[in-house]
């Protein structure tokens, strides 16, 4: 391979565009070639500094009221008739939305897909609720409990609430990590959630008891622009749900079976 | 369930399924126009303009496709018009591979010499001069390095997002890095030689 080809097919590269032929043509050459090696270790030093230290703007609190308040207007709207929706055993407690304008909306609206949606089966049922339990955790002061990086403190405050806690690993140099952890309601049933980081993306990762099942193996979906990660191993149930990419999640995925 | 059937509930319904899933985006769609218009108090009238938007349209939207890139999608093109109609005090799109200080390497995209001493340095970067060069990048390249770097978005999504083919998306890519790059380097000789 030339290093004129080799330059261009470093950007691919680190993006995660090649395919496996690909990348082990070009790696062959990185190895050989001084200078593609060394445009490669700059150009993932540039992709590194981006990603930690690029200004990641939110949006102001208010900002979300004021676009729901102009679509409202746009929308004439019964609303209060649905907020009966509540009471129906969807593992939400009763208000538990309804404290802040967006909380309620999108726990609201999670619940009405619920009900008004296409004949539910129940493994889509679940996806829901941990999706939800993903929505709910990126609202304002939603996302942790604890917070904290130190896997020593979170792992007894989970125990002591919890049946089962999912893994609480120290993954921070597989580029995962570890953020804090949090007590949901998922599907009736309080769940413990540990929350990792990657780059940005917030990371869910939650477990349940289900005993006697068989294992599983991982199995990925997407749904509304999040990817979730499931698998059953020794009798308990993981859930890993995030916006990050398949490939990045998968990888989480596989680190977190592996140690657990 | 005594609701009536007419126009009030499906648009109640229409509205809560639309709220239901773009509300969870909110951040990355403000993010992206935060860094297209530049301030704050822009970003915040593009992305309630594109939210409405989106909302207008969202009987278009296909329920299998993914939700954020056609939202990102409308953030974009929101920003676009809105430069159009309101301001173009901001220099905005210029035409592919142009534009660019005449001084940088064009179509070597990373060709040049490797310094891998400064692949160090490079992780050392100050925060403060990075974000202020991505700034002042052109606004195609701008975008696409956002969407790759802090929307760690695929090419093809990318190429949705923006309306062009992916191999625009990753020319555009390698550009920006190499602008990125040149002007890192020049402004750390500059700094330096300056004694800051």
């Amino acid at each position: 391979m030339e290093c004129d080809r080799a330059s261009a097919l470093l950007h691919p590269l680190i993006d995660g565009e090649l395919g496996f032929l690909g990348r082990q043509r070009l790696l062959r050459h990185v190895a050989r070639c001084g200078g593609c090696a060394g445009r490669l270790s700059e150009l993932q030093a540039l992709q590194t500094a981006l990603r930690t230290k690029l200004q990641y703007h939110r949006a102001p609190p208010a900002l979300a009221a004021r676009i729901g308040a102009a679509i409202a207007r746009e929308s004439p709207s019964l609303a209060p008739a649905r907020r009966r929706l509540f009471g129906r055993g969807s593992g939400v407690p009763a208000g538990f939305g309804l404290a802040g304008g967006l909380v309620g909306a999108a726990a609201g609206v999670a619940l009405t897909l619920l009900v008004t949606g296409a004949p539910i089966r129940p493994e889509s049922d679940m996806v829901s609720a941990v999706l939800d339990s993903h929505v709910r955790s990126l609202l304002p002061n939603h996302l942790t409990d604890v917070v904290t990086s130190d896997r020593h403190t979170v792992k007894p405050w989970l125990s002591s609430r919890v049946d089962v806690s999912p893994p609480v690993r120290d993954l921070a140099e597989e580029g995962f990590p570890l953020v804090g952890g949090r007590v949901d309601y998922v599907d009736g049933h309080q769940v413990g959630v540990v929350v990792y980081r990657h780059d940005r993306h917030i990371i869910n990762l939650l477990a349940w008891s289900s005993p006697g099942k068989a294992d599983e193996g991982l199995k990925t979906q997407s749904r509304q622009g999040f990817n979730l990660i499931t698998w059953r191993k020794g009798g308990v149930t993981f859930w890993a749900v995030s916006d990050l990419e398949i490939g990045e999640l998968r990888k989480f995925a596989l680190a977190i079976a592996a140690a657990g | 369930m005594n609701e009536p059937q007419g126009r009030p509930a499906v648009q109640d319904d229409r509205r809560r399924r639309f709220e239901l899933l773009a509300l969870p985006h909110l951040d990355a769609a403000y993010n992206l126009a935060r860094w297209l218009a530049g301030n704050s108090a822009d970003a915040e009238d593009v992305l309630q303009d594109a939210y409405l938007r989106a909302f207008r349209y969202f009987d278009a939207f296909r329920g299998g496709s993914d939700i954020r890139v056609w939202l990102l999608s409308i953030v974009r093109n929101t920003f676009l018009s809105w430069v159009k109609e309101n301001r173009s005090n901001r220099l905005v799109f210029i035409p592919d591979d142009r534009g660019a200080d005449a001084t940088e390497p064009a179509e070597t995209m990373w060709g040049e010499t490797p310094r891998d001493p400064e692949a160090l340095m490079l992780q050392s970067a100050d925060a403060g001069m990075l974000n202020r060069l991505v700034e002042d990048l052109p606004t195609e390249y701008r975008e696409v390095l956002l969407l790759r770097e802090v929307e760690e978005m695929s090419y093809r999504d990318i190429s949705a997002v923006v309306g062009v083919p992916i191999g625009t998306v990753m020319s555009r890519l390698a550009r920006s890095r190499a602008m990125l790059r040149h002007r890192w380097h020049t402004q750390s000789a500059k700094e330096a030689s300056h004694g800051v």
